[in-house]
């Protein structure tokens, strides 16, 4: 059934917009070039779709409906409630533009580039379109199916970013002499990761930033096209790598909603305490980093002490200690281990002293209250219309969670609270992390009790392996075997988005698919993106020092953002 | 008045707490090792069963299905081969599998693999699998190019393939006398179906 709200919409536009049928779930509409801004503005204002979660778009070429040629997808949500809405509109081929939506929401601005470097749309009156995850020079758009994926372009030339900068300054270059130009990143310690960002100084104040991205860019999407659907799941470990397992369930999540397959009870519940062991480790990650940042070092060791023990027992878990590849489109790699309850009652003992010894260093100091407290606070509004999701967009007070919104893997069936902030800085970021994570611990208590038995992959010749013993004996499970094998799992062709609550914020994957053993498509939307794209806004006004304190409460993570 | 002396007994206070913390790490066990040299035992014993550490294969026991090959993402896996006469191997969990191809050549490229282990599931016969070396710094990147097949092997397996032409120009051979004899002009498999299938496979 639809919630109401699409109900209203429906009505409301019929004639003027068509609905399109959907069999993976989120209603999809196409609007026309010329009413897009208005469909758009009306999903907003009057239906309470305020949060855009992502601008991509498909190259038709190689479908059978290749006329026109690109079709942009706006993918909308309210920023508490579960329903999601597709916005499909398909630019004429003579002139590839549509108009901007970045003045509705800010999230586009990014969005909206982002598309034009990947695919060659542009959008008009758009204040800055310039390529964001290519190189400045970059010829081409590579996400286009005739752009070939083994073709290189060597580009050397740096952007000084001043193009942006002296927009920001304005016209008057000469009296500007109080103020004073510093490039902080791409490999500067304090960046966390390769970011970059050309700061205005007028002493210790900065004036205008300018975040440049896309130092870790290697072609995700691209990659994903080039094989079967099981060999993007070693690609996805790359995205996030602080919380790997998060981005593997991510992904299988999506593909075997377009099978229209559940997992097995047991793996859902695996995933489950997966899913929150990489919650810890990530809001671990961010959380130590960020007292770092501060100037808090000890805590990074104690706090680190625990990712390491989480590490341990996902290493004994999957073979491996970053980059886990663990979770398969179906099912899991392994069922878990013997002693993998015992490591997890070690995680859940050892892990609240250590927050509790981080908790009494911080909470009540002077220094680290002065460094965090008011800084790089945003309003909910404006949060939302930057499209946060996550720690992020809860520091701001708002409910947002997947978990609950649209529970998935049993996730309304344990007892825990989300947590929100008030003032939205980077104290409240912190803190609503420290406080996810006992959250966390309690889901992964409850799941480890109810640990269902049977087994972790399900009964599908789809997506599963046949078990090695019938491989030998039985030529049916072999030919099965070899299918699965040699041309891959087949979703059925259509298009369908995805998301998981992961520790950033919503993970979405858009995925095409034609029916074949490869992705058409695989567009991620990373959390991070969208927080970092309200960088600028967080750190204007304030102080330099404060520009690093709040770049580590954001937790941006360059695989993630860039891919 | 009153606020500002509470601050300053919080400042102080928060030293005390901060102190007394990080004295009691004093007296924890440590979490790390140190490496690579101050334990007992090599530290590759230490890891655990299921550790993705470098690839390796029993090539007794490979049947050159290439289900391995076609399962990793970014082309680590060569694999080269020749039909050979049936026989069967013995996996490692003792099932017989039947074999009628014989790798001449099966190189992994340890330097572009990520350790996935997307390989490792579908082999029938558990030829290849995951071992606990993980020490692979090097400054020669051909040293990471394992190359599975020695010359010495690849002769054997080429001889074995030989036979198997010859017993198969010998069926086709046979087949067509007796075919000849009632009314002949029969199409038979062309003897040479071994390598034919070979350059199919690599499609
Ligand atoms: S572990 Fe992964 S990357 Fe390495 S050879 Fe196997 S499938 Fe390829
Ligand atoms: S999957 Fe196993 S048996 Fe098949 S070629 Fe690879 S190593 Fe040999």
């Amino acid at each position: 059934m639809s919630p109401p709200s699409l109900d209203r919409f429906r009505s409301r536009l019929a004639g003027t917009i068509r609905e399109e049928p959907n069999p993976f779930g989120d209603a999809v509409f196409r609007a026309e070039p010329s009413d897009l801004r208005d469909v758009l503005r009306s999903l907003r204002d009057e239906h309470g779709f305020d949060l855009l979660l992502d601008v991509t778009a498909v190259d038709h070429l190689e479908l059978p409906d290749s006329k026109p040629r690109f079709d942009v997808v706006y993918i909308l949500r309210p920023s508490v409630g579960s329903e999601r809405v597709r916005v499909q509109c398909r630019p004429p081929d003579e002139d590839l533009s549509l108009e901007t939506v970045s003045d509705l929401w800010k999230a586009a601005n990014w969005a909206e580039r982002e598309v034009y470097d990947q695919y060659g749309v542009r959008f008009r009156n758009h204040p800055n379109l310039k390529r964001i995850l290519n190189h400045k020079d970059f010829v081409g758009h590579p996400l286009r199916k005739d752009y070939d994926i083994k073709k290189q372009q060597w580009l050397s030339e740096p952007d000084d970013l001043m193009d942006e900068m002296r927009k920001l300054r304005g016209g008057a270059e000469g009296e500007e002499s109080e103020s004073v130009l510093l490039n902080i990143g791409p490999s500067h310690p304090a960046m966390h990761g390769a970011l970059r960002a050309l700061v205005d100084l007028e002493g210790e104040t900065v004036r205008h930033t300018v975040p440049e991205i896309g130092y870790l860019h290697r072609g995700f999407e691209k990659s994903a096209e080039k094989g079967t659907y099981t060999h993007v799941i070693p690609f996805t470990d790359r995205l996030n790598y602080c919380s790997s397992v998060m981005n593997n369930v991510g992904y299988c999540r999506t593909i075997e909603k377009m099978l229209g397959i559940e997992p097995t009870p047991r793996a859902q519940t695996i995933r489950v305490v997966l899913l929150e062991l990489g919650r810890i480790m990530d809001h671990l990650v961010s959380v130590a980093a960020n007292l770092v940042d501060v100037g808090a070092l000890t805590n990074y060791w104690y706090l680190f002490n625990e990712r390491e023990r989480i590490y341990d027992v996902i290493e004994a878990l999957c073979g491996a200690r970053l980059t886990h590849c663990y979770v398969r489109i179906g099912g899991l790699a392994h069922d878990l281990h013997a002693g993998f309850e015992e490591g997890v009652e070690g995680i859940l003992r050892e892990l609240p002293k250590a927050l509790a010894d981080v908790e009494r260093l911080v909470a009540r100091n002077r220094i680290f209250l002065d460094r965090v407290v008011g800084v790089g606070a945003i309003t909910a509004e404006e949060a939302i219309s930057h499209g946060f999701t996550g720690p992020c967009l809860r520091a701001c007070g708002v409910p947002n969670d997947l978990r609950k919104d649209e529970p998935y893997y049993g996730y309304d069936g344990y007892d825990w609270n989300v947590i929100v902030g008030t003032r939205g800085d980077t104290y409240d970021r912190i803190w609503v992390r420290m406080e996810e994570m006992r959250e966390s611990m309690r889901i992964v208590a409850q799941a480890m009790k109810k640990m269902p038995g049977g087994p972790v992959d399900v009964d599908d010749k789809r997506v599963s392996l046949p078990p090695k013993t019938e491989v030998y004996g039985n030529i049916e499970a072999l030919m099965n075997h070899f299918m699965i094998i040699m041309e891959g799992i087949k979703p059925p062709a259509g298009e369908c988005y995805g998301s998981i609550e992961a520790a950033n914020g919503e993970l979405g994957f858009f995925v095409v698919s034609d029916g074949t053993g490869k992705p058409y498509k695989v567009k991620v939307r990373p959390p991070c993106f969208y927080v970092f794209s309200a960088f600028p806004r967080l750190t204007e006004g304030g102080m330099i020092q404060d520009l690093i304190a709040t770049l580590g409460s954001l937790n941006i993570i360059a695989g993630e953002l860039d891919r | 008045m009153i606020a500002y002396v509470r601050n300053i007994q919080d400042a102080c206070a928060s030293i005390f707490d901060g102190m007394a913390v990080t004295f009691s790490h004093l007296f924890r066990r440590p979490i790390t090792v140190q490496y690579p040299d101050r334990i007992p035992r090599r530290i590759q014993e230490t890891l655990p069963d299921r550790t993705r550490g470098h690839l390796e294969v029993d090539l007794d026991i490979c049947i050159s299905c290439r289900a391995c090959e076609k399962a990793c993402p970014i082309e680590c896996i060569v694999i080269e081969d020749v039909r050979i006469p049936k026989d069967s191997v013995a996996g490692v969990d003792g099932k017989e599998t039947a074999r009628v191809k014989e790798p001449t050549r099966f190189d992994i490229n340890l330097y572009k693999c990520m350790y996935c282990g997307l390989c490792v599931e579908p082999c029938p016969t558990g030829a290849i699998r995951f071992t606990k070396e993980f020490e692979g710094a090097t400054d020669d990147l051909s040293r990471l190019h394992l190359r599975f097949v020695t010359p010495e092997r690849r002769e054997v397996v080429l001889r074995k393939g030989e036979g198997y032409e010859r017993e198969q120009a010998e069926k086709a051979r046979k087949k067509a006398e007796a075919a000849a004899k009632p009314e002949g002009g029969k199409q038979v498999d062309p003897p040479a179906a071994g390598e034919e299938s070979k350059e199919g496979d690599k499609e």
